[in-house]
């Protein structure tokens, strides 16, 4: 089966990729922004051509599949590539040097996501695993100006070398047992029995977890994400808050579900648990944060924590949520994001002291970063709310309701410290000296789609629903 | 051609108008005010289109059309917006959309100059939609949400002069007295609910009818719902709010604490009534709180001082007596004094509001001789007066009468007490409208200044006049059908069989005798010598009067249950709150969750050995534990 | 023929003492070399399974093939960062970088 057009959209991006790289090379004097506006244009562009294939199923020498699933993902990292780029414009332009190769790497650690999505065999989605942390270090790294930056990047490289180590010495084990790196090689032999050798597997089981539990930041492998957060500059803290996780997500969702059902006894209680401490030490750490960065960074393991109890309990209603609430996730994420990056643009601040009176300097911006900031919290209208009402009620019918009261005991925790930021804006009043701010035009176009796209996945969940069901029926 | 079908528009256009009015108000002419009256204009048109196709297809197995979409659905799950038509919908409708017409032309009179007219408007909008909502819902969650809104606009609207405190304390009384009963409400809908696996009200009768739902969840289900009908309806011991709501402008009060709003309960049992007919000793019991409040607040209002009070525990009264009606099983009768109540309740309250308008004062004792100045506001006020006595002619002698006849077919101590109320009617109508419009005036610097209101607000007046003469030959067969209808009433809204509208003299000369005797009686009383003898007639017993003025001392009883009752249990309950609840408990879990987590920050010192640590700690201690699980 | 078992233990013993070097080491290449070390057991792991199961699986050395490419490149990709952070504060000491933190 060489059918190379399940590559298409991938080898598209990967000429771009390169093409941005020498297009900065031959034109140095080109507009930086312009450069940004290219690589969104491009970016939805392929956007578009990923959708025909919805529908289709076909894969690649059975090493990656083309199903639903993958265009699911493949719309997701698009998307939130193209307005990240958008969003980066200006920041790039004026802090960042070698503007294209910024995009570049946007655009390959895309294609490294997809494949994470879309692998079907344990190499391949190594491999994928490792394309996206390379761009991921790079970026992290990429503000030479800030000490922060190569501090973070220091530590996440090092940090994700020992887990990407952790991770293989963990598949070595399992492919051992199993005899195959294929997912349905693995779950023939598992189902086929594996006898003595399940205290084997079990630990290979561990340690693919561990490396896993990394790449998604759950606890107590999570420590790298404040510092990576805080370090990066903004809009790669936003790239890996959204497209890093949800690629772990759709690997650790696909390899799960298609290679260790048979033995998910043995793995169920492992995630739960992780699920569980995950949602405590996250919302109880964010509490303290000062800097909105390091904020959020805590905000979104939180978030992981809920998300890994639909592994926990994994079905195909649990995984249509998990799809639903990563697909909210990315949409309330790019709100918050963008909406800071504007103030930091205009400002320069990233403490939540900064964004004092945020609400006279700038009344729209200080919506769209409430909107998100509910959201987050999971009030009701927002999508936050109906994404982890839909997921909690999923675990809940699969055995784990302890796991979903973690998980609404924690959401209410969540609220206070999202409020912190609120109240910075709203009630209180901007220092002297402190004047309206501006926004650019396409930016603040931008922050009105990602806003009602909040309060359309709140309200009307449907579509974006039925897109989740879709993707992750083939899984079962 | 446009039909039951098009129902779902009678609420979609006010709510566009609420859209519209919420982002832009400002911005339009005269803010915007002509587009609320223009949405609940067309609301009203569409309305008689809706009812001519319901007409055309009355008939034996007619029972409704519904007509909606689904909005939510996951697993099973389903949220659906669906709006119902039948004839009992189609009555509750008529009053709703008249009087919220003829509210807000009144209102561009009434609240002219007011500074935040555009608002005004903006939410009686949103309430035109969401009572069109409440009662068009084909299933009991949209009725809930829309519940909920009405209340919601009901606060909004009470408390429309914020600034002053009594109106807010007013609209937070109503809110969370309503709202305990709303709890209810909901609790009631869940249990119906997880029974019958969905909201669909028609559904939801069937089942409880064919004996689907246990006699006791049923029972228990249909309480809980009762409570609900009793907050927003304010019968006892729910009904503290709905005076202290007169604190809104009169226009609210006759739109939502007359008309619509507070008929809500009601309707919700006669929307329910099959379901509640299967339990026998249920319609006992809501006679039971009908009664008490019906005559309570009739007691009550004959000693009040405050035109709006007055009013408000006369609509109190007739809530209680509509309660009675669905008690007893009379759901024509029931929903045809809804009707007429309506319109004569919100003539009344609109008359009231002229009088306030032109005066100034809400205290009877400085009206009177009002009407030489008022000649139109004086006319239709005695018109709506004498409906609500009960005398013949008028509207309210009709729906009385139906509703007297449904209570007598073997309740006849109800029958008795219920005389006994139309003979209060008649005393507190007739003293409310003596010492307003007739006698020496009292106020002369304010008789001096009194003015009959503009056409604006005279023409409602003159509307709803008509509405309230016209209105109860309905209930006649040859009336009916004369206009289309197959029959009066009795033949358009019943719940198992047609009821023809039967005629018995006894009934009907009882009743308004007992009304004419009120009246009589108190225009004696007041004729002449204005408040002197009714004085004397006071003094007579200064302690009852006392009670009586004091509305019972109900809500003294209440503040004082809270303050005593609570009080001597509270020291100790209040230790614990304090020290355990609030100081260990919720200010404790707050310092504790703070402490924990800034403790555990420090965890992260910002070194990568420490970081690796922590991870190779996690993959140890998960793997012994599930290598011990296994060996 | 070494028996599985065996070489099992070895790369476990490289696989601990790459651990060991990861959390006790303090300079930042060192760390590297520790990755690299843990990086060789895998390898061994993945070419022992592949050899000693029946029939031999090519899949067992493809993959530690390509673990050796990932490695060099992610060495490659580390001593740029490392020669930041040294240019920077003229260190490599991880102790010592630690702006970020709490």
């Amino acid at each position: 089966m060489n059918h190379y057009e399940v590559l298409a959209p991938e080898l598209v991006l990967l000429g771009l990729a390169f093409a941005l790289v020498t297009l900065e090379l031959l034109f140095p004097q080109l507009r930086k922004d312009l450069v940004a506006y290219l690589t969104a244009a491009s970016a939805i562009g392929v956007l578009v051509a990923s959708a025909f294939f919805a529908n289709r199923s076909d894969s690649f020498k059975d090493l990656i599949q083309l199903d639903n699933y993958t265009t699911f993902f493949r719309i997701l990292f698009l998307g939130t590539a193209a307005l990240l780029a958008i969003a980066s414009a200006h920041l790039v332009r004026d802090k960042l040097s070698n503007a294209g190769e910024y995009y570049g790497l946007l655009l390959l650690g895309v294609i490294g996501a997809t494949y994470m999505a879309a692998a079907s065999e344990l190499l391949t989605a190594y491999i994928a695993l490792e394309l996206l942390n390379f761009t991921l270090y790079v970026l992290v790294s990429f503000d030479r100006k800030d000490p922060r930056s190569g501090e973070a990047g220091l530590k996440y490289i090092l940090l994700s070398a020992f887990a990407s180590a952790l991770l293989l010495f963990g598949i070595s084990f399992i492919f051992g047992v199993t005899g195959t790196t294929s997912y349905a090689g693995i779950r023939h032999a598992l189902e086929a029995g594996i006898g003595e050798y399940r205290g084997t597997l079990v630990v290979g089981l561990v340690l693919l977890l561990t490396g896993l539990g990394f790449k998604v930041a759950a606890v107590p492998f999570h420590m790298w994400t404040p510092d990576a957060y805080e370090g990066a500059p903004l809009p790669v803290t936003a790239y890996i808050s959204i497209v890093a996780k949800a690629a772990g997500f759709a690997l650790f969702l696909r390899l799960f579900s298609q290679a260790f059902m048979p033995v998910i006894s043995d793995w169920r209680w492992m995630v739960a648990l992780l699920a569980a401490l995950t949602m405590v030490f996250g919302n109880l750490i964010a509490l303290q944060q000062v800097n909105i960065k390091r904020l959020l960074a805590y905000s979104s393991i939180s978030q992981v924590g809920y998300m890994l109890i639909a592994i926990a309990a994994l079905s195909h209603d649990s995984a249509t949520a998990l799809l639903l609430h990563l697909g909210g996730y990315a949409i309330t994420n790019l709100a918050a994001f963008i909406a800071i990056i504007a103030f930091y643009n205009a400002t320069g601040g990233e403490e939540i002291r900064d964004f004092r009176g945020l609400a006279e300097r700038h009344a729209g911006l200080a919506m769209t970063l409430t909107i998100a900031l509910f959201s987050l919290a999971g009030m009701p209208l927002f999508a936050g709310f109906m994404t982890k009402f839909i997921l909690f009620q999923a675990a809940a019918q699969h055995g784990l309701l302890w796991l979903s009261a973690f998980g609404v005991v924690t959401s209410m925790i969540s609220l206070y410290y999202y409020l912190m930021v609120i109240r910075q804006m709203y009630v209180l009043k901007p220092r002297d000296g402190d004047g309206r701010l501006r926004v650019p035009l396409l930016t603040s176009a931008v922050l009105v789609v990602l806003a009602l796209g909040i309060f359309f996945v709140g309200i009307w969940p449907t579509p974006l629903f039925r897109a989740a069901a879709s993707a992750t029926r083939l899984l079962f | 051609m446009v039909g039951m079908n098009a129902a779902w528009l009678l609420p979609a256009i006010p709510a566009g108008a609420f859209a519209l009015l919420l982002l832009v108000r400002n911005f339009l002419p005269r803010k915007g005010d002509w587009v609320a009256i223009g949405a609940v204009t067309a609301s009203f048109v569409l309305f008689f289109f809706v009812l001519h196709d319901l007409m055309t297809r009355l008939g034996p197995n007619f029972h409704g059309v519904s007509t909606g979409f689904t909005w939510l659905k996951i697993d099973n799950f389903v949220l659906r917006v669906g709006f119902f038509t039948d004839p009992i919908a189609i009555v509750m409708l008529a009053a709703v959309l008249v009087v919220s017409l003829m509210v807000h032309v009144y209102s561009t009179g009434y609240m002219h100059g007011d500074s935040r007219y555009g608002w005004f408007f903006t939410v009686l909008a949103l309430f035109t939609a969401a009572m069109s909502t409440l009662v068009l819902a084909d299933n009991l969650l949209l009725l809930y949400v829309a519940w909920e809104l009405v209340g919601i606009c009901s606060f909004l609207l009470i408390g429309f002069w914020w600034e002053r405190q009594s109106a807010a304390e007013a609209a937070k009384k109503a809110f969370v007295t309503t709202r305990v009963g709303d709890v209810g409400l909901l609790i009631g809908v869940i249990l119906l609910w997880k029974k019958v696996g969905t909201f669909d009200i028609q559904t939801v009768l069937h089942a409880a009818t064919s004996g689907q739902i246990g006699h006791t969840y049923l029972t228990v289900a249909l309480l809980f719902m009762l409570l609900g009908a009793m907050g927003k309806s304010a019968q006892f011991p729910f009904h503290v709010w709905l005076p202290d709501a007169m604190e809104g402008p009169t226009p609210v009060s006759a739109l939502i604490h007359a008309a619509t709003m507070v008929v809500a309960g009601i309707y919700l049992l006669a929307r329910m009534l099959p379901a509640y007919m299967v339990i026998t000793g249920l319609g006992t019991l809501i006679m039971v709180i009908g009664m008490i409040t019906a005559i309570g607040a009739a007691v009550i209002a004959c000693a009040q001082t405050d035109i709006k009070r007055i009013i408000a525990y006369s609509t109190l009264s007739n809530l209680g007596f509509m309660f009675v009606a669905m008690g007893a099983h009379a759901l024509t009768g029931g929903m045809f004094h809804l009707l007429t109540h309506a319109f004569f309740k919100a003539l009344l309250f609109l008359g009231a509001g002229s009088v306030i308008h032109a005066v100034e004062t809400q205290e009877v004792g400085d009206l009177g001789g009002l009407w030489r100045k008022m000649p139109i506001t004086m006319g239709t006020f005695v018109i709506a007066c004498l409906a609500n006595a009960g005398l013949p002619v008028f509207s309210g002698f009709f729906s009385k009468d139906l509703v007297l006849e449904g209570v007598m077919h073997g309740n006849t101590p109800y029958y008795v007490a219920l005389l006994a109320w139309v003979f209060l009617s008649g005393i507190y109508t007739a003293r409310l409208f003596m010492l307003t419009f007739f006698g020496p005036s009292r106020d002369h610097h304010r008789y001096e200044h009194a003015h009959e209101s503009p056409p604006n607000m005279t023409l409602p007046l003159v509307v709803l006049a008509v509405l309230t003469l016209l209105a109860g030959w309905l209930a006649l067969d040859s009336v009916g059908r004369a206009l289309g209808f197959p029959g009066g009433v009795g033949e358009f809204v019943f719940v198992h069989e047609p009821e023809a509208y039967r005629f018995s003299f006894t009934v009907a000369f009882a009743a308004t005798s007992a009304g004419l005797l009120g009246v009589l009686a108190t225009m004696y009383l007041y004729w002449g010598g204005g408040p002197e003898r009714a004085r004397r007639f006071a003094d007579y017993s200064p302690d009852v009067y006392a009670l009586i003025r004091n509305k019972f001392y109900v809500d003294e009883l209440y503040q004082a249950g809270i303050n005593y009752g609570v009080l001597g249990l509270s020291h100790a309950v209040a230790w614990f709150d304090r020290y355990v609840v609030n100081d260990t408990g919720v200010n404790g879990t707050a310092q504790l969750t703070g402490w924990l987590g800034y403790r555990l920050k420090f965890l992260q010192n910002g070194k990568l050995p420490t970081y690796a640590l922590a991870m190779i700690v996690g993959v140890l201690v998960m793997a012994i534990v599930a290598l011990s699980m296994h060996s | 023929m070494i028996p599985l078992d065996q070489v099992l233990v070895f790369s476990g013993i490289l696989f601990a003492l790459g651990v060991y070097g990861v959390l006790t080491r303090r300079n930042a290449i060192a760390i590297l070399m520790s990755v690299e070390l843990m990086l060789t057991a895998v390898n061994t792991n993945f070419i022992a399974f592949g050899v000693f199961h029946r029939p031999s699986l090519a899949v067992g050395l493809v993959f530690a093939v390509f673990v050796i490419t990932v490695a060099a490149a992610e060495v490659g990709l580390a001593l740029a960062i490392i020669l930041r952070i040294y240019r920077q504060r003229t260190t490599a000491n991880v102790d010592e970088v630690d702006i970020l933190k709490w």
